[in-house]
């Protein structure tokens, strides 16, 4: 089954973000039009981290996700959860993350991260912590996120975007 | 009536935790009746305020001095709940600012209704021990896991106070969700002061219904938009607030000449912030009346009456229970909280509740009654004239209104 970009299953009325900037928000790097801008950033505000959470219109499997970001203030430390909402900066930390990624300037550029498959077969939502960045700046930036994957209902065979492989 | 209100209005879920200073410095008397009485009352409002414009919003108290932080209730809708647990309370002690604000925020991440919008307000009455970074510090922590902040800064005012609480501020306001308030000692209420403010009326989120009105009725426009609505975010509210104030403006200006007829033979400095206060009111009405007249149509005269009615109620008394309450608070408080508080809160639900409308307008026009209450209150001389002058304007507010309680059930939808 080929695996599609999932902005078309996410719930925005329950899409979240804390720490963001009001004036650099979470749209920027999630809604399509505004992630394929790089001068649209979502950005930290208090300090670098950032909590993100997506819930999802039905429940999906996640293959892999893409993580745009520039070279210093771009994200490096990557926690992913799935089916874990709720969760706050102090507490995040003591639930182990489904899957963890440390960002290459190479996914910077747009490289996918595949992910742990077995482990995101059910998502109903998916929890994203960004921790640190590259350079360690006091902002964060990112300019895209864009989640991979299939729906476990059915799947609409002519809607199929095919991905290409990079 | 105020039900209309707040079905125009979309008041977001809020979760409120209110921190106390109920420090030694609170006993100081620069306040009416002392600081800490004063700022009891505005807790109390601010409550009121907050559990009636939304039933889903949720308020919890704890405070900051005294043996150390206390939380004296978790949120909770239940209003009944956190009157009850401000009775009692010790004053002593040192305020531990820092540890309360942390304490508040832990209570409200343990909130049940997760999607509430989080909000800590803080009376700081007394000399602040930590220093400008460390309240930074805080306020980021605030701001990162989007937690509002409004402080109420009131009593003590040593070096550096102000200024650290608008550091506090600075470092946590996203967007002007969190406010900040410096109440200098006075003659006027530290609860009317704050009810003008956006403490009470909210912020770009959209306010409440409640606090929508009493600011109009109370501050005469002070707040800066005309009824302390942006008409940009509830454009409906705003139109219906500015219809009824035209029909209102025309009773007002009848009730007004008669009241300062009486005003010119007794004392006249009383009558005139009244007075003065529906001048502004009629101003603002009537450079949007031509705009009202076209949109009439949309809205029913049966609307038209409940609303005015309603607006009149809490103009009106506000205007006529200030000097009521203000005795109140001096002569009572002492003797009778508990008579005070009804007061304040038959006051409030007058303006409110549809239902015992009937019943307290009733009551209130009965003039025996009040005079028998007015009587048992030490320092209120029922005969004094300005206290005459009050009676005979709620005798004339009340005859129309039993006239349109009687339509009222008619005009049921």
């Amino acid at each position: 089954m080929n695996k599609v970009d999932l902005v078309d299953f996410v719930d925005w009325s329950g899409v979240e973000c804390l720490n963001q900037n009001s004036s650099h928000s979470l749209p920027n790097a999630l809604k399509q039009g505004y992630r394929e801008d790089d001068g649209l950033n979502l950005e930290s505000d208090a300090d670098e981290q950032l909590l993100i959470n997506i819930p999802f219109t039905q429940v999906v499997k996640l293959y892999s996700v893409v993580v745009k970001g520039p070279e210093e203030e771009g994200p490096k430390t990557v926690k992913l959860f799935s089916n874990k909402e709720h969760m706050g900066f102090s507490n995040v930390n003591e639930f182990p993350p489904s899957d963890t990624a440390i960002l290459s300037p190479d996914n910077l550029k747009e490289k996918p991260v595949v992910l742990k498959y077995v482990k995101f077969q059910n998502v109903r939502s998916l929890t994203i912590f960004i921790e640190d960045n590259q350079s360690g700046s006091d902002i964060t930036k990112v300019q895209k996120i864009a989640l991979f994957g299939t729906t476990v209902e059915t799947t609409d065979m002519k809607g199929l975007k095919k991905i290409e492989d990079h | 009536m105020v039900l209309e209100f707040d079905c125009i209005l979309t008041s977001y879920d809020q979760a409120t935790m209110i921190c106390i200073d109920n420090s030694e410095w609170m006993r100081n008397g620069d306040y009416n009746p002392s600081r800490f009485q004063a700022q009891a009352d505005a807790v109390n409002l601010i409550c009121g305020a907050k559990t009636q414009s939304n039933p889903e919003n949720t308020v919890g108290v704890l405070t900051i001095a005294g043996k150390g932080v206390r939380v004296l209730v978790t949120p909770t809708s239940d209003l009944g709940k956190i009157l009850a647990c401000m009775h009692g309370l010790e004053i002593g002690g040192e305020m531990n600012l820092a540890a309360g604000i942390q304490v508040a925020q832990l209570a409200l991440k343990h909130r049940q209704n997760k999607k509430q919008q989080q909000r800590i307000i803080v009376f700081a009455g007394s000399p602040i021990k930590h220093d400008k970074k460390a309240l930074e510090m805080i306020g980021r922590k605030l701001k990162k896991n989007s937690v509002a902040l409004d402080i109420v800064d009131f009593g003590e005012d040593d070096d550096g106070k102000a200024e650290k609480l608008e550091a506090l501020l600075a470092s946590v306001n996203n967007n002007d969700t969190s406010h900040i308030v410096h109440v200098p000692p006075g003659p006027n209420a530290l609860s009317d002061v704050l009810i003008s403010t956006p403490i009470f009326t909210g912020d770009s989120e959209g306010g409440s219904g409640f606090a929508a009105a009493a600011a109009a009725a109370a501050a005469g426009g002070v707040s800066g938009f005309e009824f302390g609505v942006d008409p940009n975010l509830d454009p409906e509210l705003a139109l219906a607030l500015r219809v009824s104030m035209e029909e209102e403006r025309a009773r007002q200006e009848a009730a007004a000449k008669k009241a300062a007829e009486e005003a010119a033979k007794h004392e006249k400095g009383e009558e005139q912030p009244s007075s003065s206060q529906d001048a502004t009111m009629t101003e603002s009405a009537s450079v949007t009346a031509s705009e009202a007249d076209n949109k009439r149509n949309d809205i029913t005269d049966e609307e038209n009456a409940l609303l005015q009615q309603a607006l009149a109620m809490s103009m009106d008394d506000p205007a006529s229970s200030h000097e009521l309450r203000d005795t109140d608070m001096s002569d009572t408080a002492a003797d009778d909280p508990d008579l005070t508080l009804a007061l304040q809160l038959s006051v409030q639900d007058s303006a409110k509740d549809s239902g015992s409308q009937t019943d307290m307008s009733k009551l209130l026009a009965d003039q025996s009654f009040v005079s028998s209450i007015l009587a048992s209150l030490p320092g209120v001389d029922p005969n004094d004239p300005s206290v005459k002058d009050l009676l005979a304007s709620m005798q004339s507010q009340s005859e129309p209104q039993e006239k349109k309680d009687e339509d009222e059930p008619k005009e049921e939808k």
